[in-house]
């Protein structure tokens, strides 16, 4: 994902702000990593270059 | 579903991700052919299956895309055609005012609940026992993500209920006009534009 996608996205559950945590990035993206909402502390993963922003009980159904 | 092989070959794995990804049909041309010609600023496309629409979009206007499914091998089918893959469901993860355009070809068909098949081309193609179970919560939260002098491209076929599909969009507070319409053997296909009314 591109840094700018943080402009649009919030946490699926209450809409709160995220903070980016980069495990892995080339020039363009991040490949790996984890979206923490900054208000109820759910995380969600980039996998790949792709968040992952189900609700964690769906996410487990589609894993 | 069995869980993907993180060593499987890129070759394997595609082949996968497009046996359970909707590939592009005609639905999916009536709704490039309305996006690329009515889509402004910063576009968010749902279910965007094999991404097709948002990259036509992408490429033909030079707008950013962002592609979002609730099937992971669909987010990654995107991803590989260059557009921004996310995994979600529905506009549950986006913000508030965030994009210009929201375009959406949801799964339509009426199913009946006993002969649901319960796998990734299901929830691509299904949209419950009435045809319109994903239609209505994507009306009721669309006008959230959409940014003031947003607009929502809406591909609605007969066999989801025209009139129904209305009175559902007018519930929701939007104008809508047809951009394109187009009739098949079993369905006519038509995209609709919608605005928040005035």
């Amino acid at each position: 994902m591109k840094e700018s996608l943080m402009d649009v996205v919030c946490c699926p559950l209450d809409k709160a702000d995220l903070d980016l945590d980069v495990d892995d990035r080339d020039d363009e993206e991040i490949l790996a990593g984890t979206l923490t909402c900054t208000e109820c502390g759910e995380a969600y993963p980039i996998e790949d270059g792709i968040p992952n922003l189900l609700p964690p009980d769906m996410r487990e159904e589609a894993a | 579903m069995t869980e993907d092989d993180p060593d499987a070959g890129l070759a394997e794995r595609r082949g996968v991700d497009e046996a359970v990804v909707y590939q592009p049909a005609e639905d999916s041309g009536l709704l490039a052919e309305a996006a690329v010609a009515e889509a402004h600023g910063r576009v968010l496309e749902v279910g965007t299956g094999s991404g097709w629409v948002a990259q036509r979009v992408a490429e033909e206007r030079g707008l950013d895309v962002v592609g979002s499914d609730l099937n992971p091998h669909a987010a990654r089918q995107a991803r590989e055609r260059g557009v921004e893959g996310v995994v979600a469901d529905l506009l549950s993860p986006f913000r508030a005012d965030a994009f210009d355009t929201v375009c959406f070809n949801p799964p339509y068909l009426p199913t009946d609940p006993d002969n649901e098949w319960d796998d990734w081309m299901e929830h691509a193609l299904s949209g419950g026992e009435s045809g319109r179970e994903l239609i209505e919560p994507f009306l009721d939260d669309v006008g959230r993500v959409l940014a003031p002098g947003g607009v929502v491209l809406l591909l609605v076929s007969s066999l989801t209920g025209y009139d129904e599909v209305l009175d559902l969009v007018e519930d929701a507070g939007f104008d809508h006009e047809v951009v394109v319409e187009e009739s098949f053997p079993f369905e006519t296909l038509t995209v609709l534009r919608l605005e928040r009314r005035a």
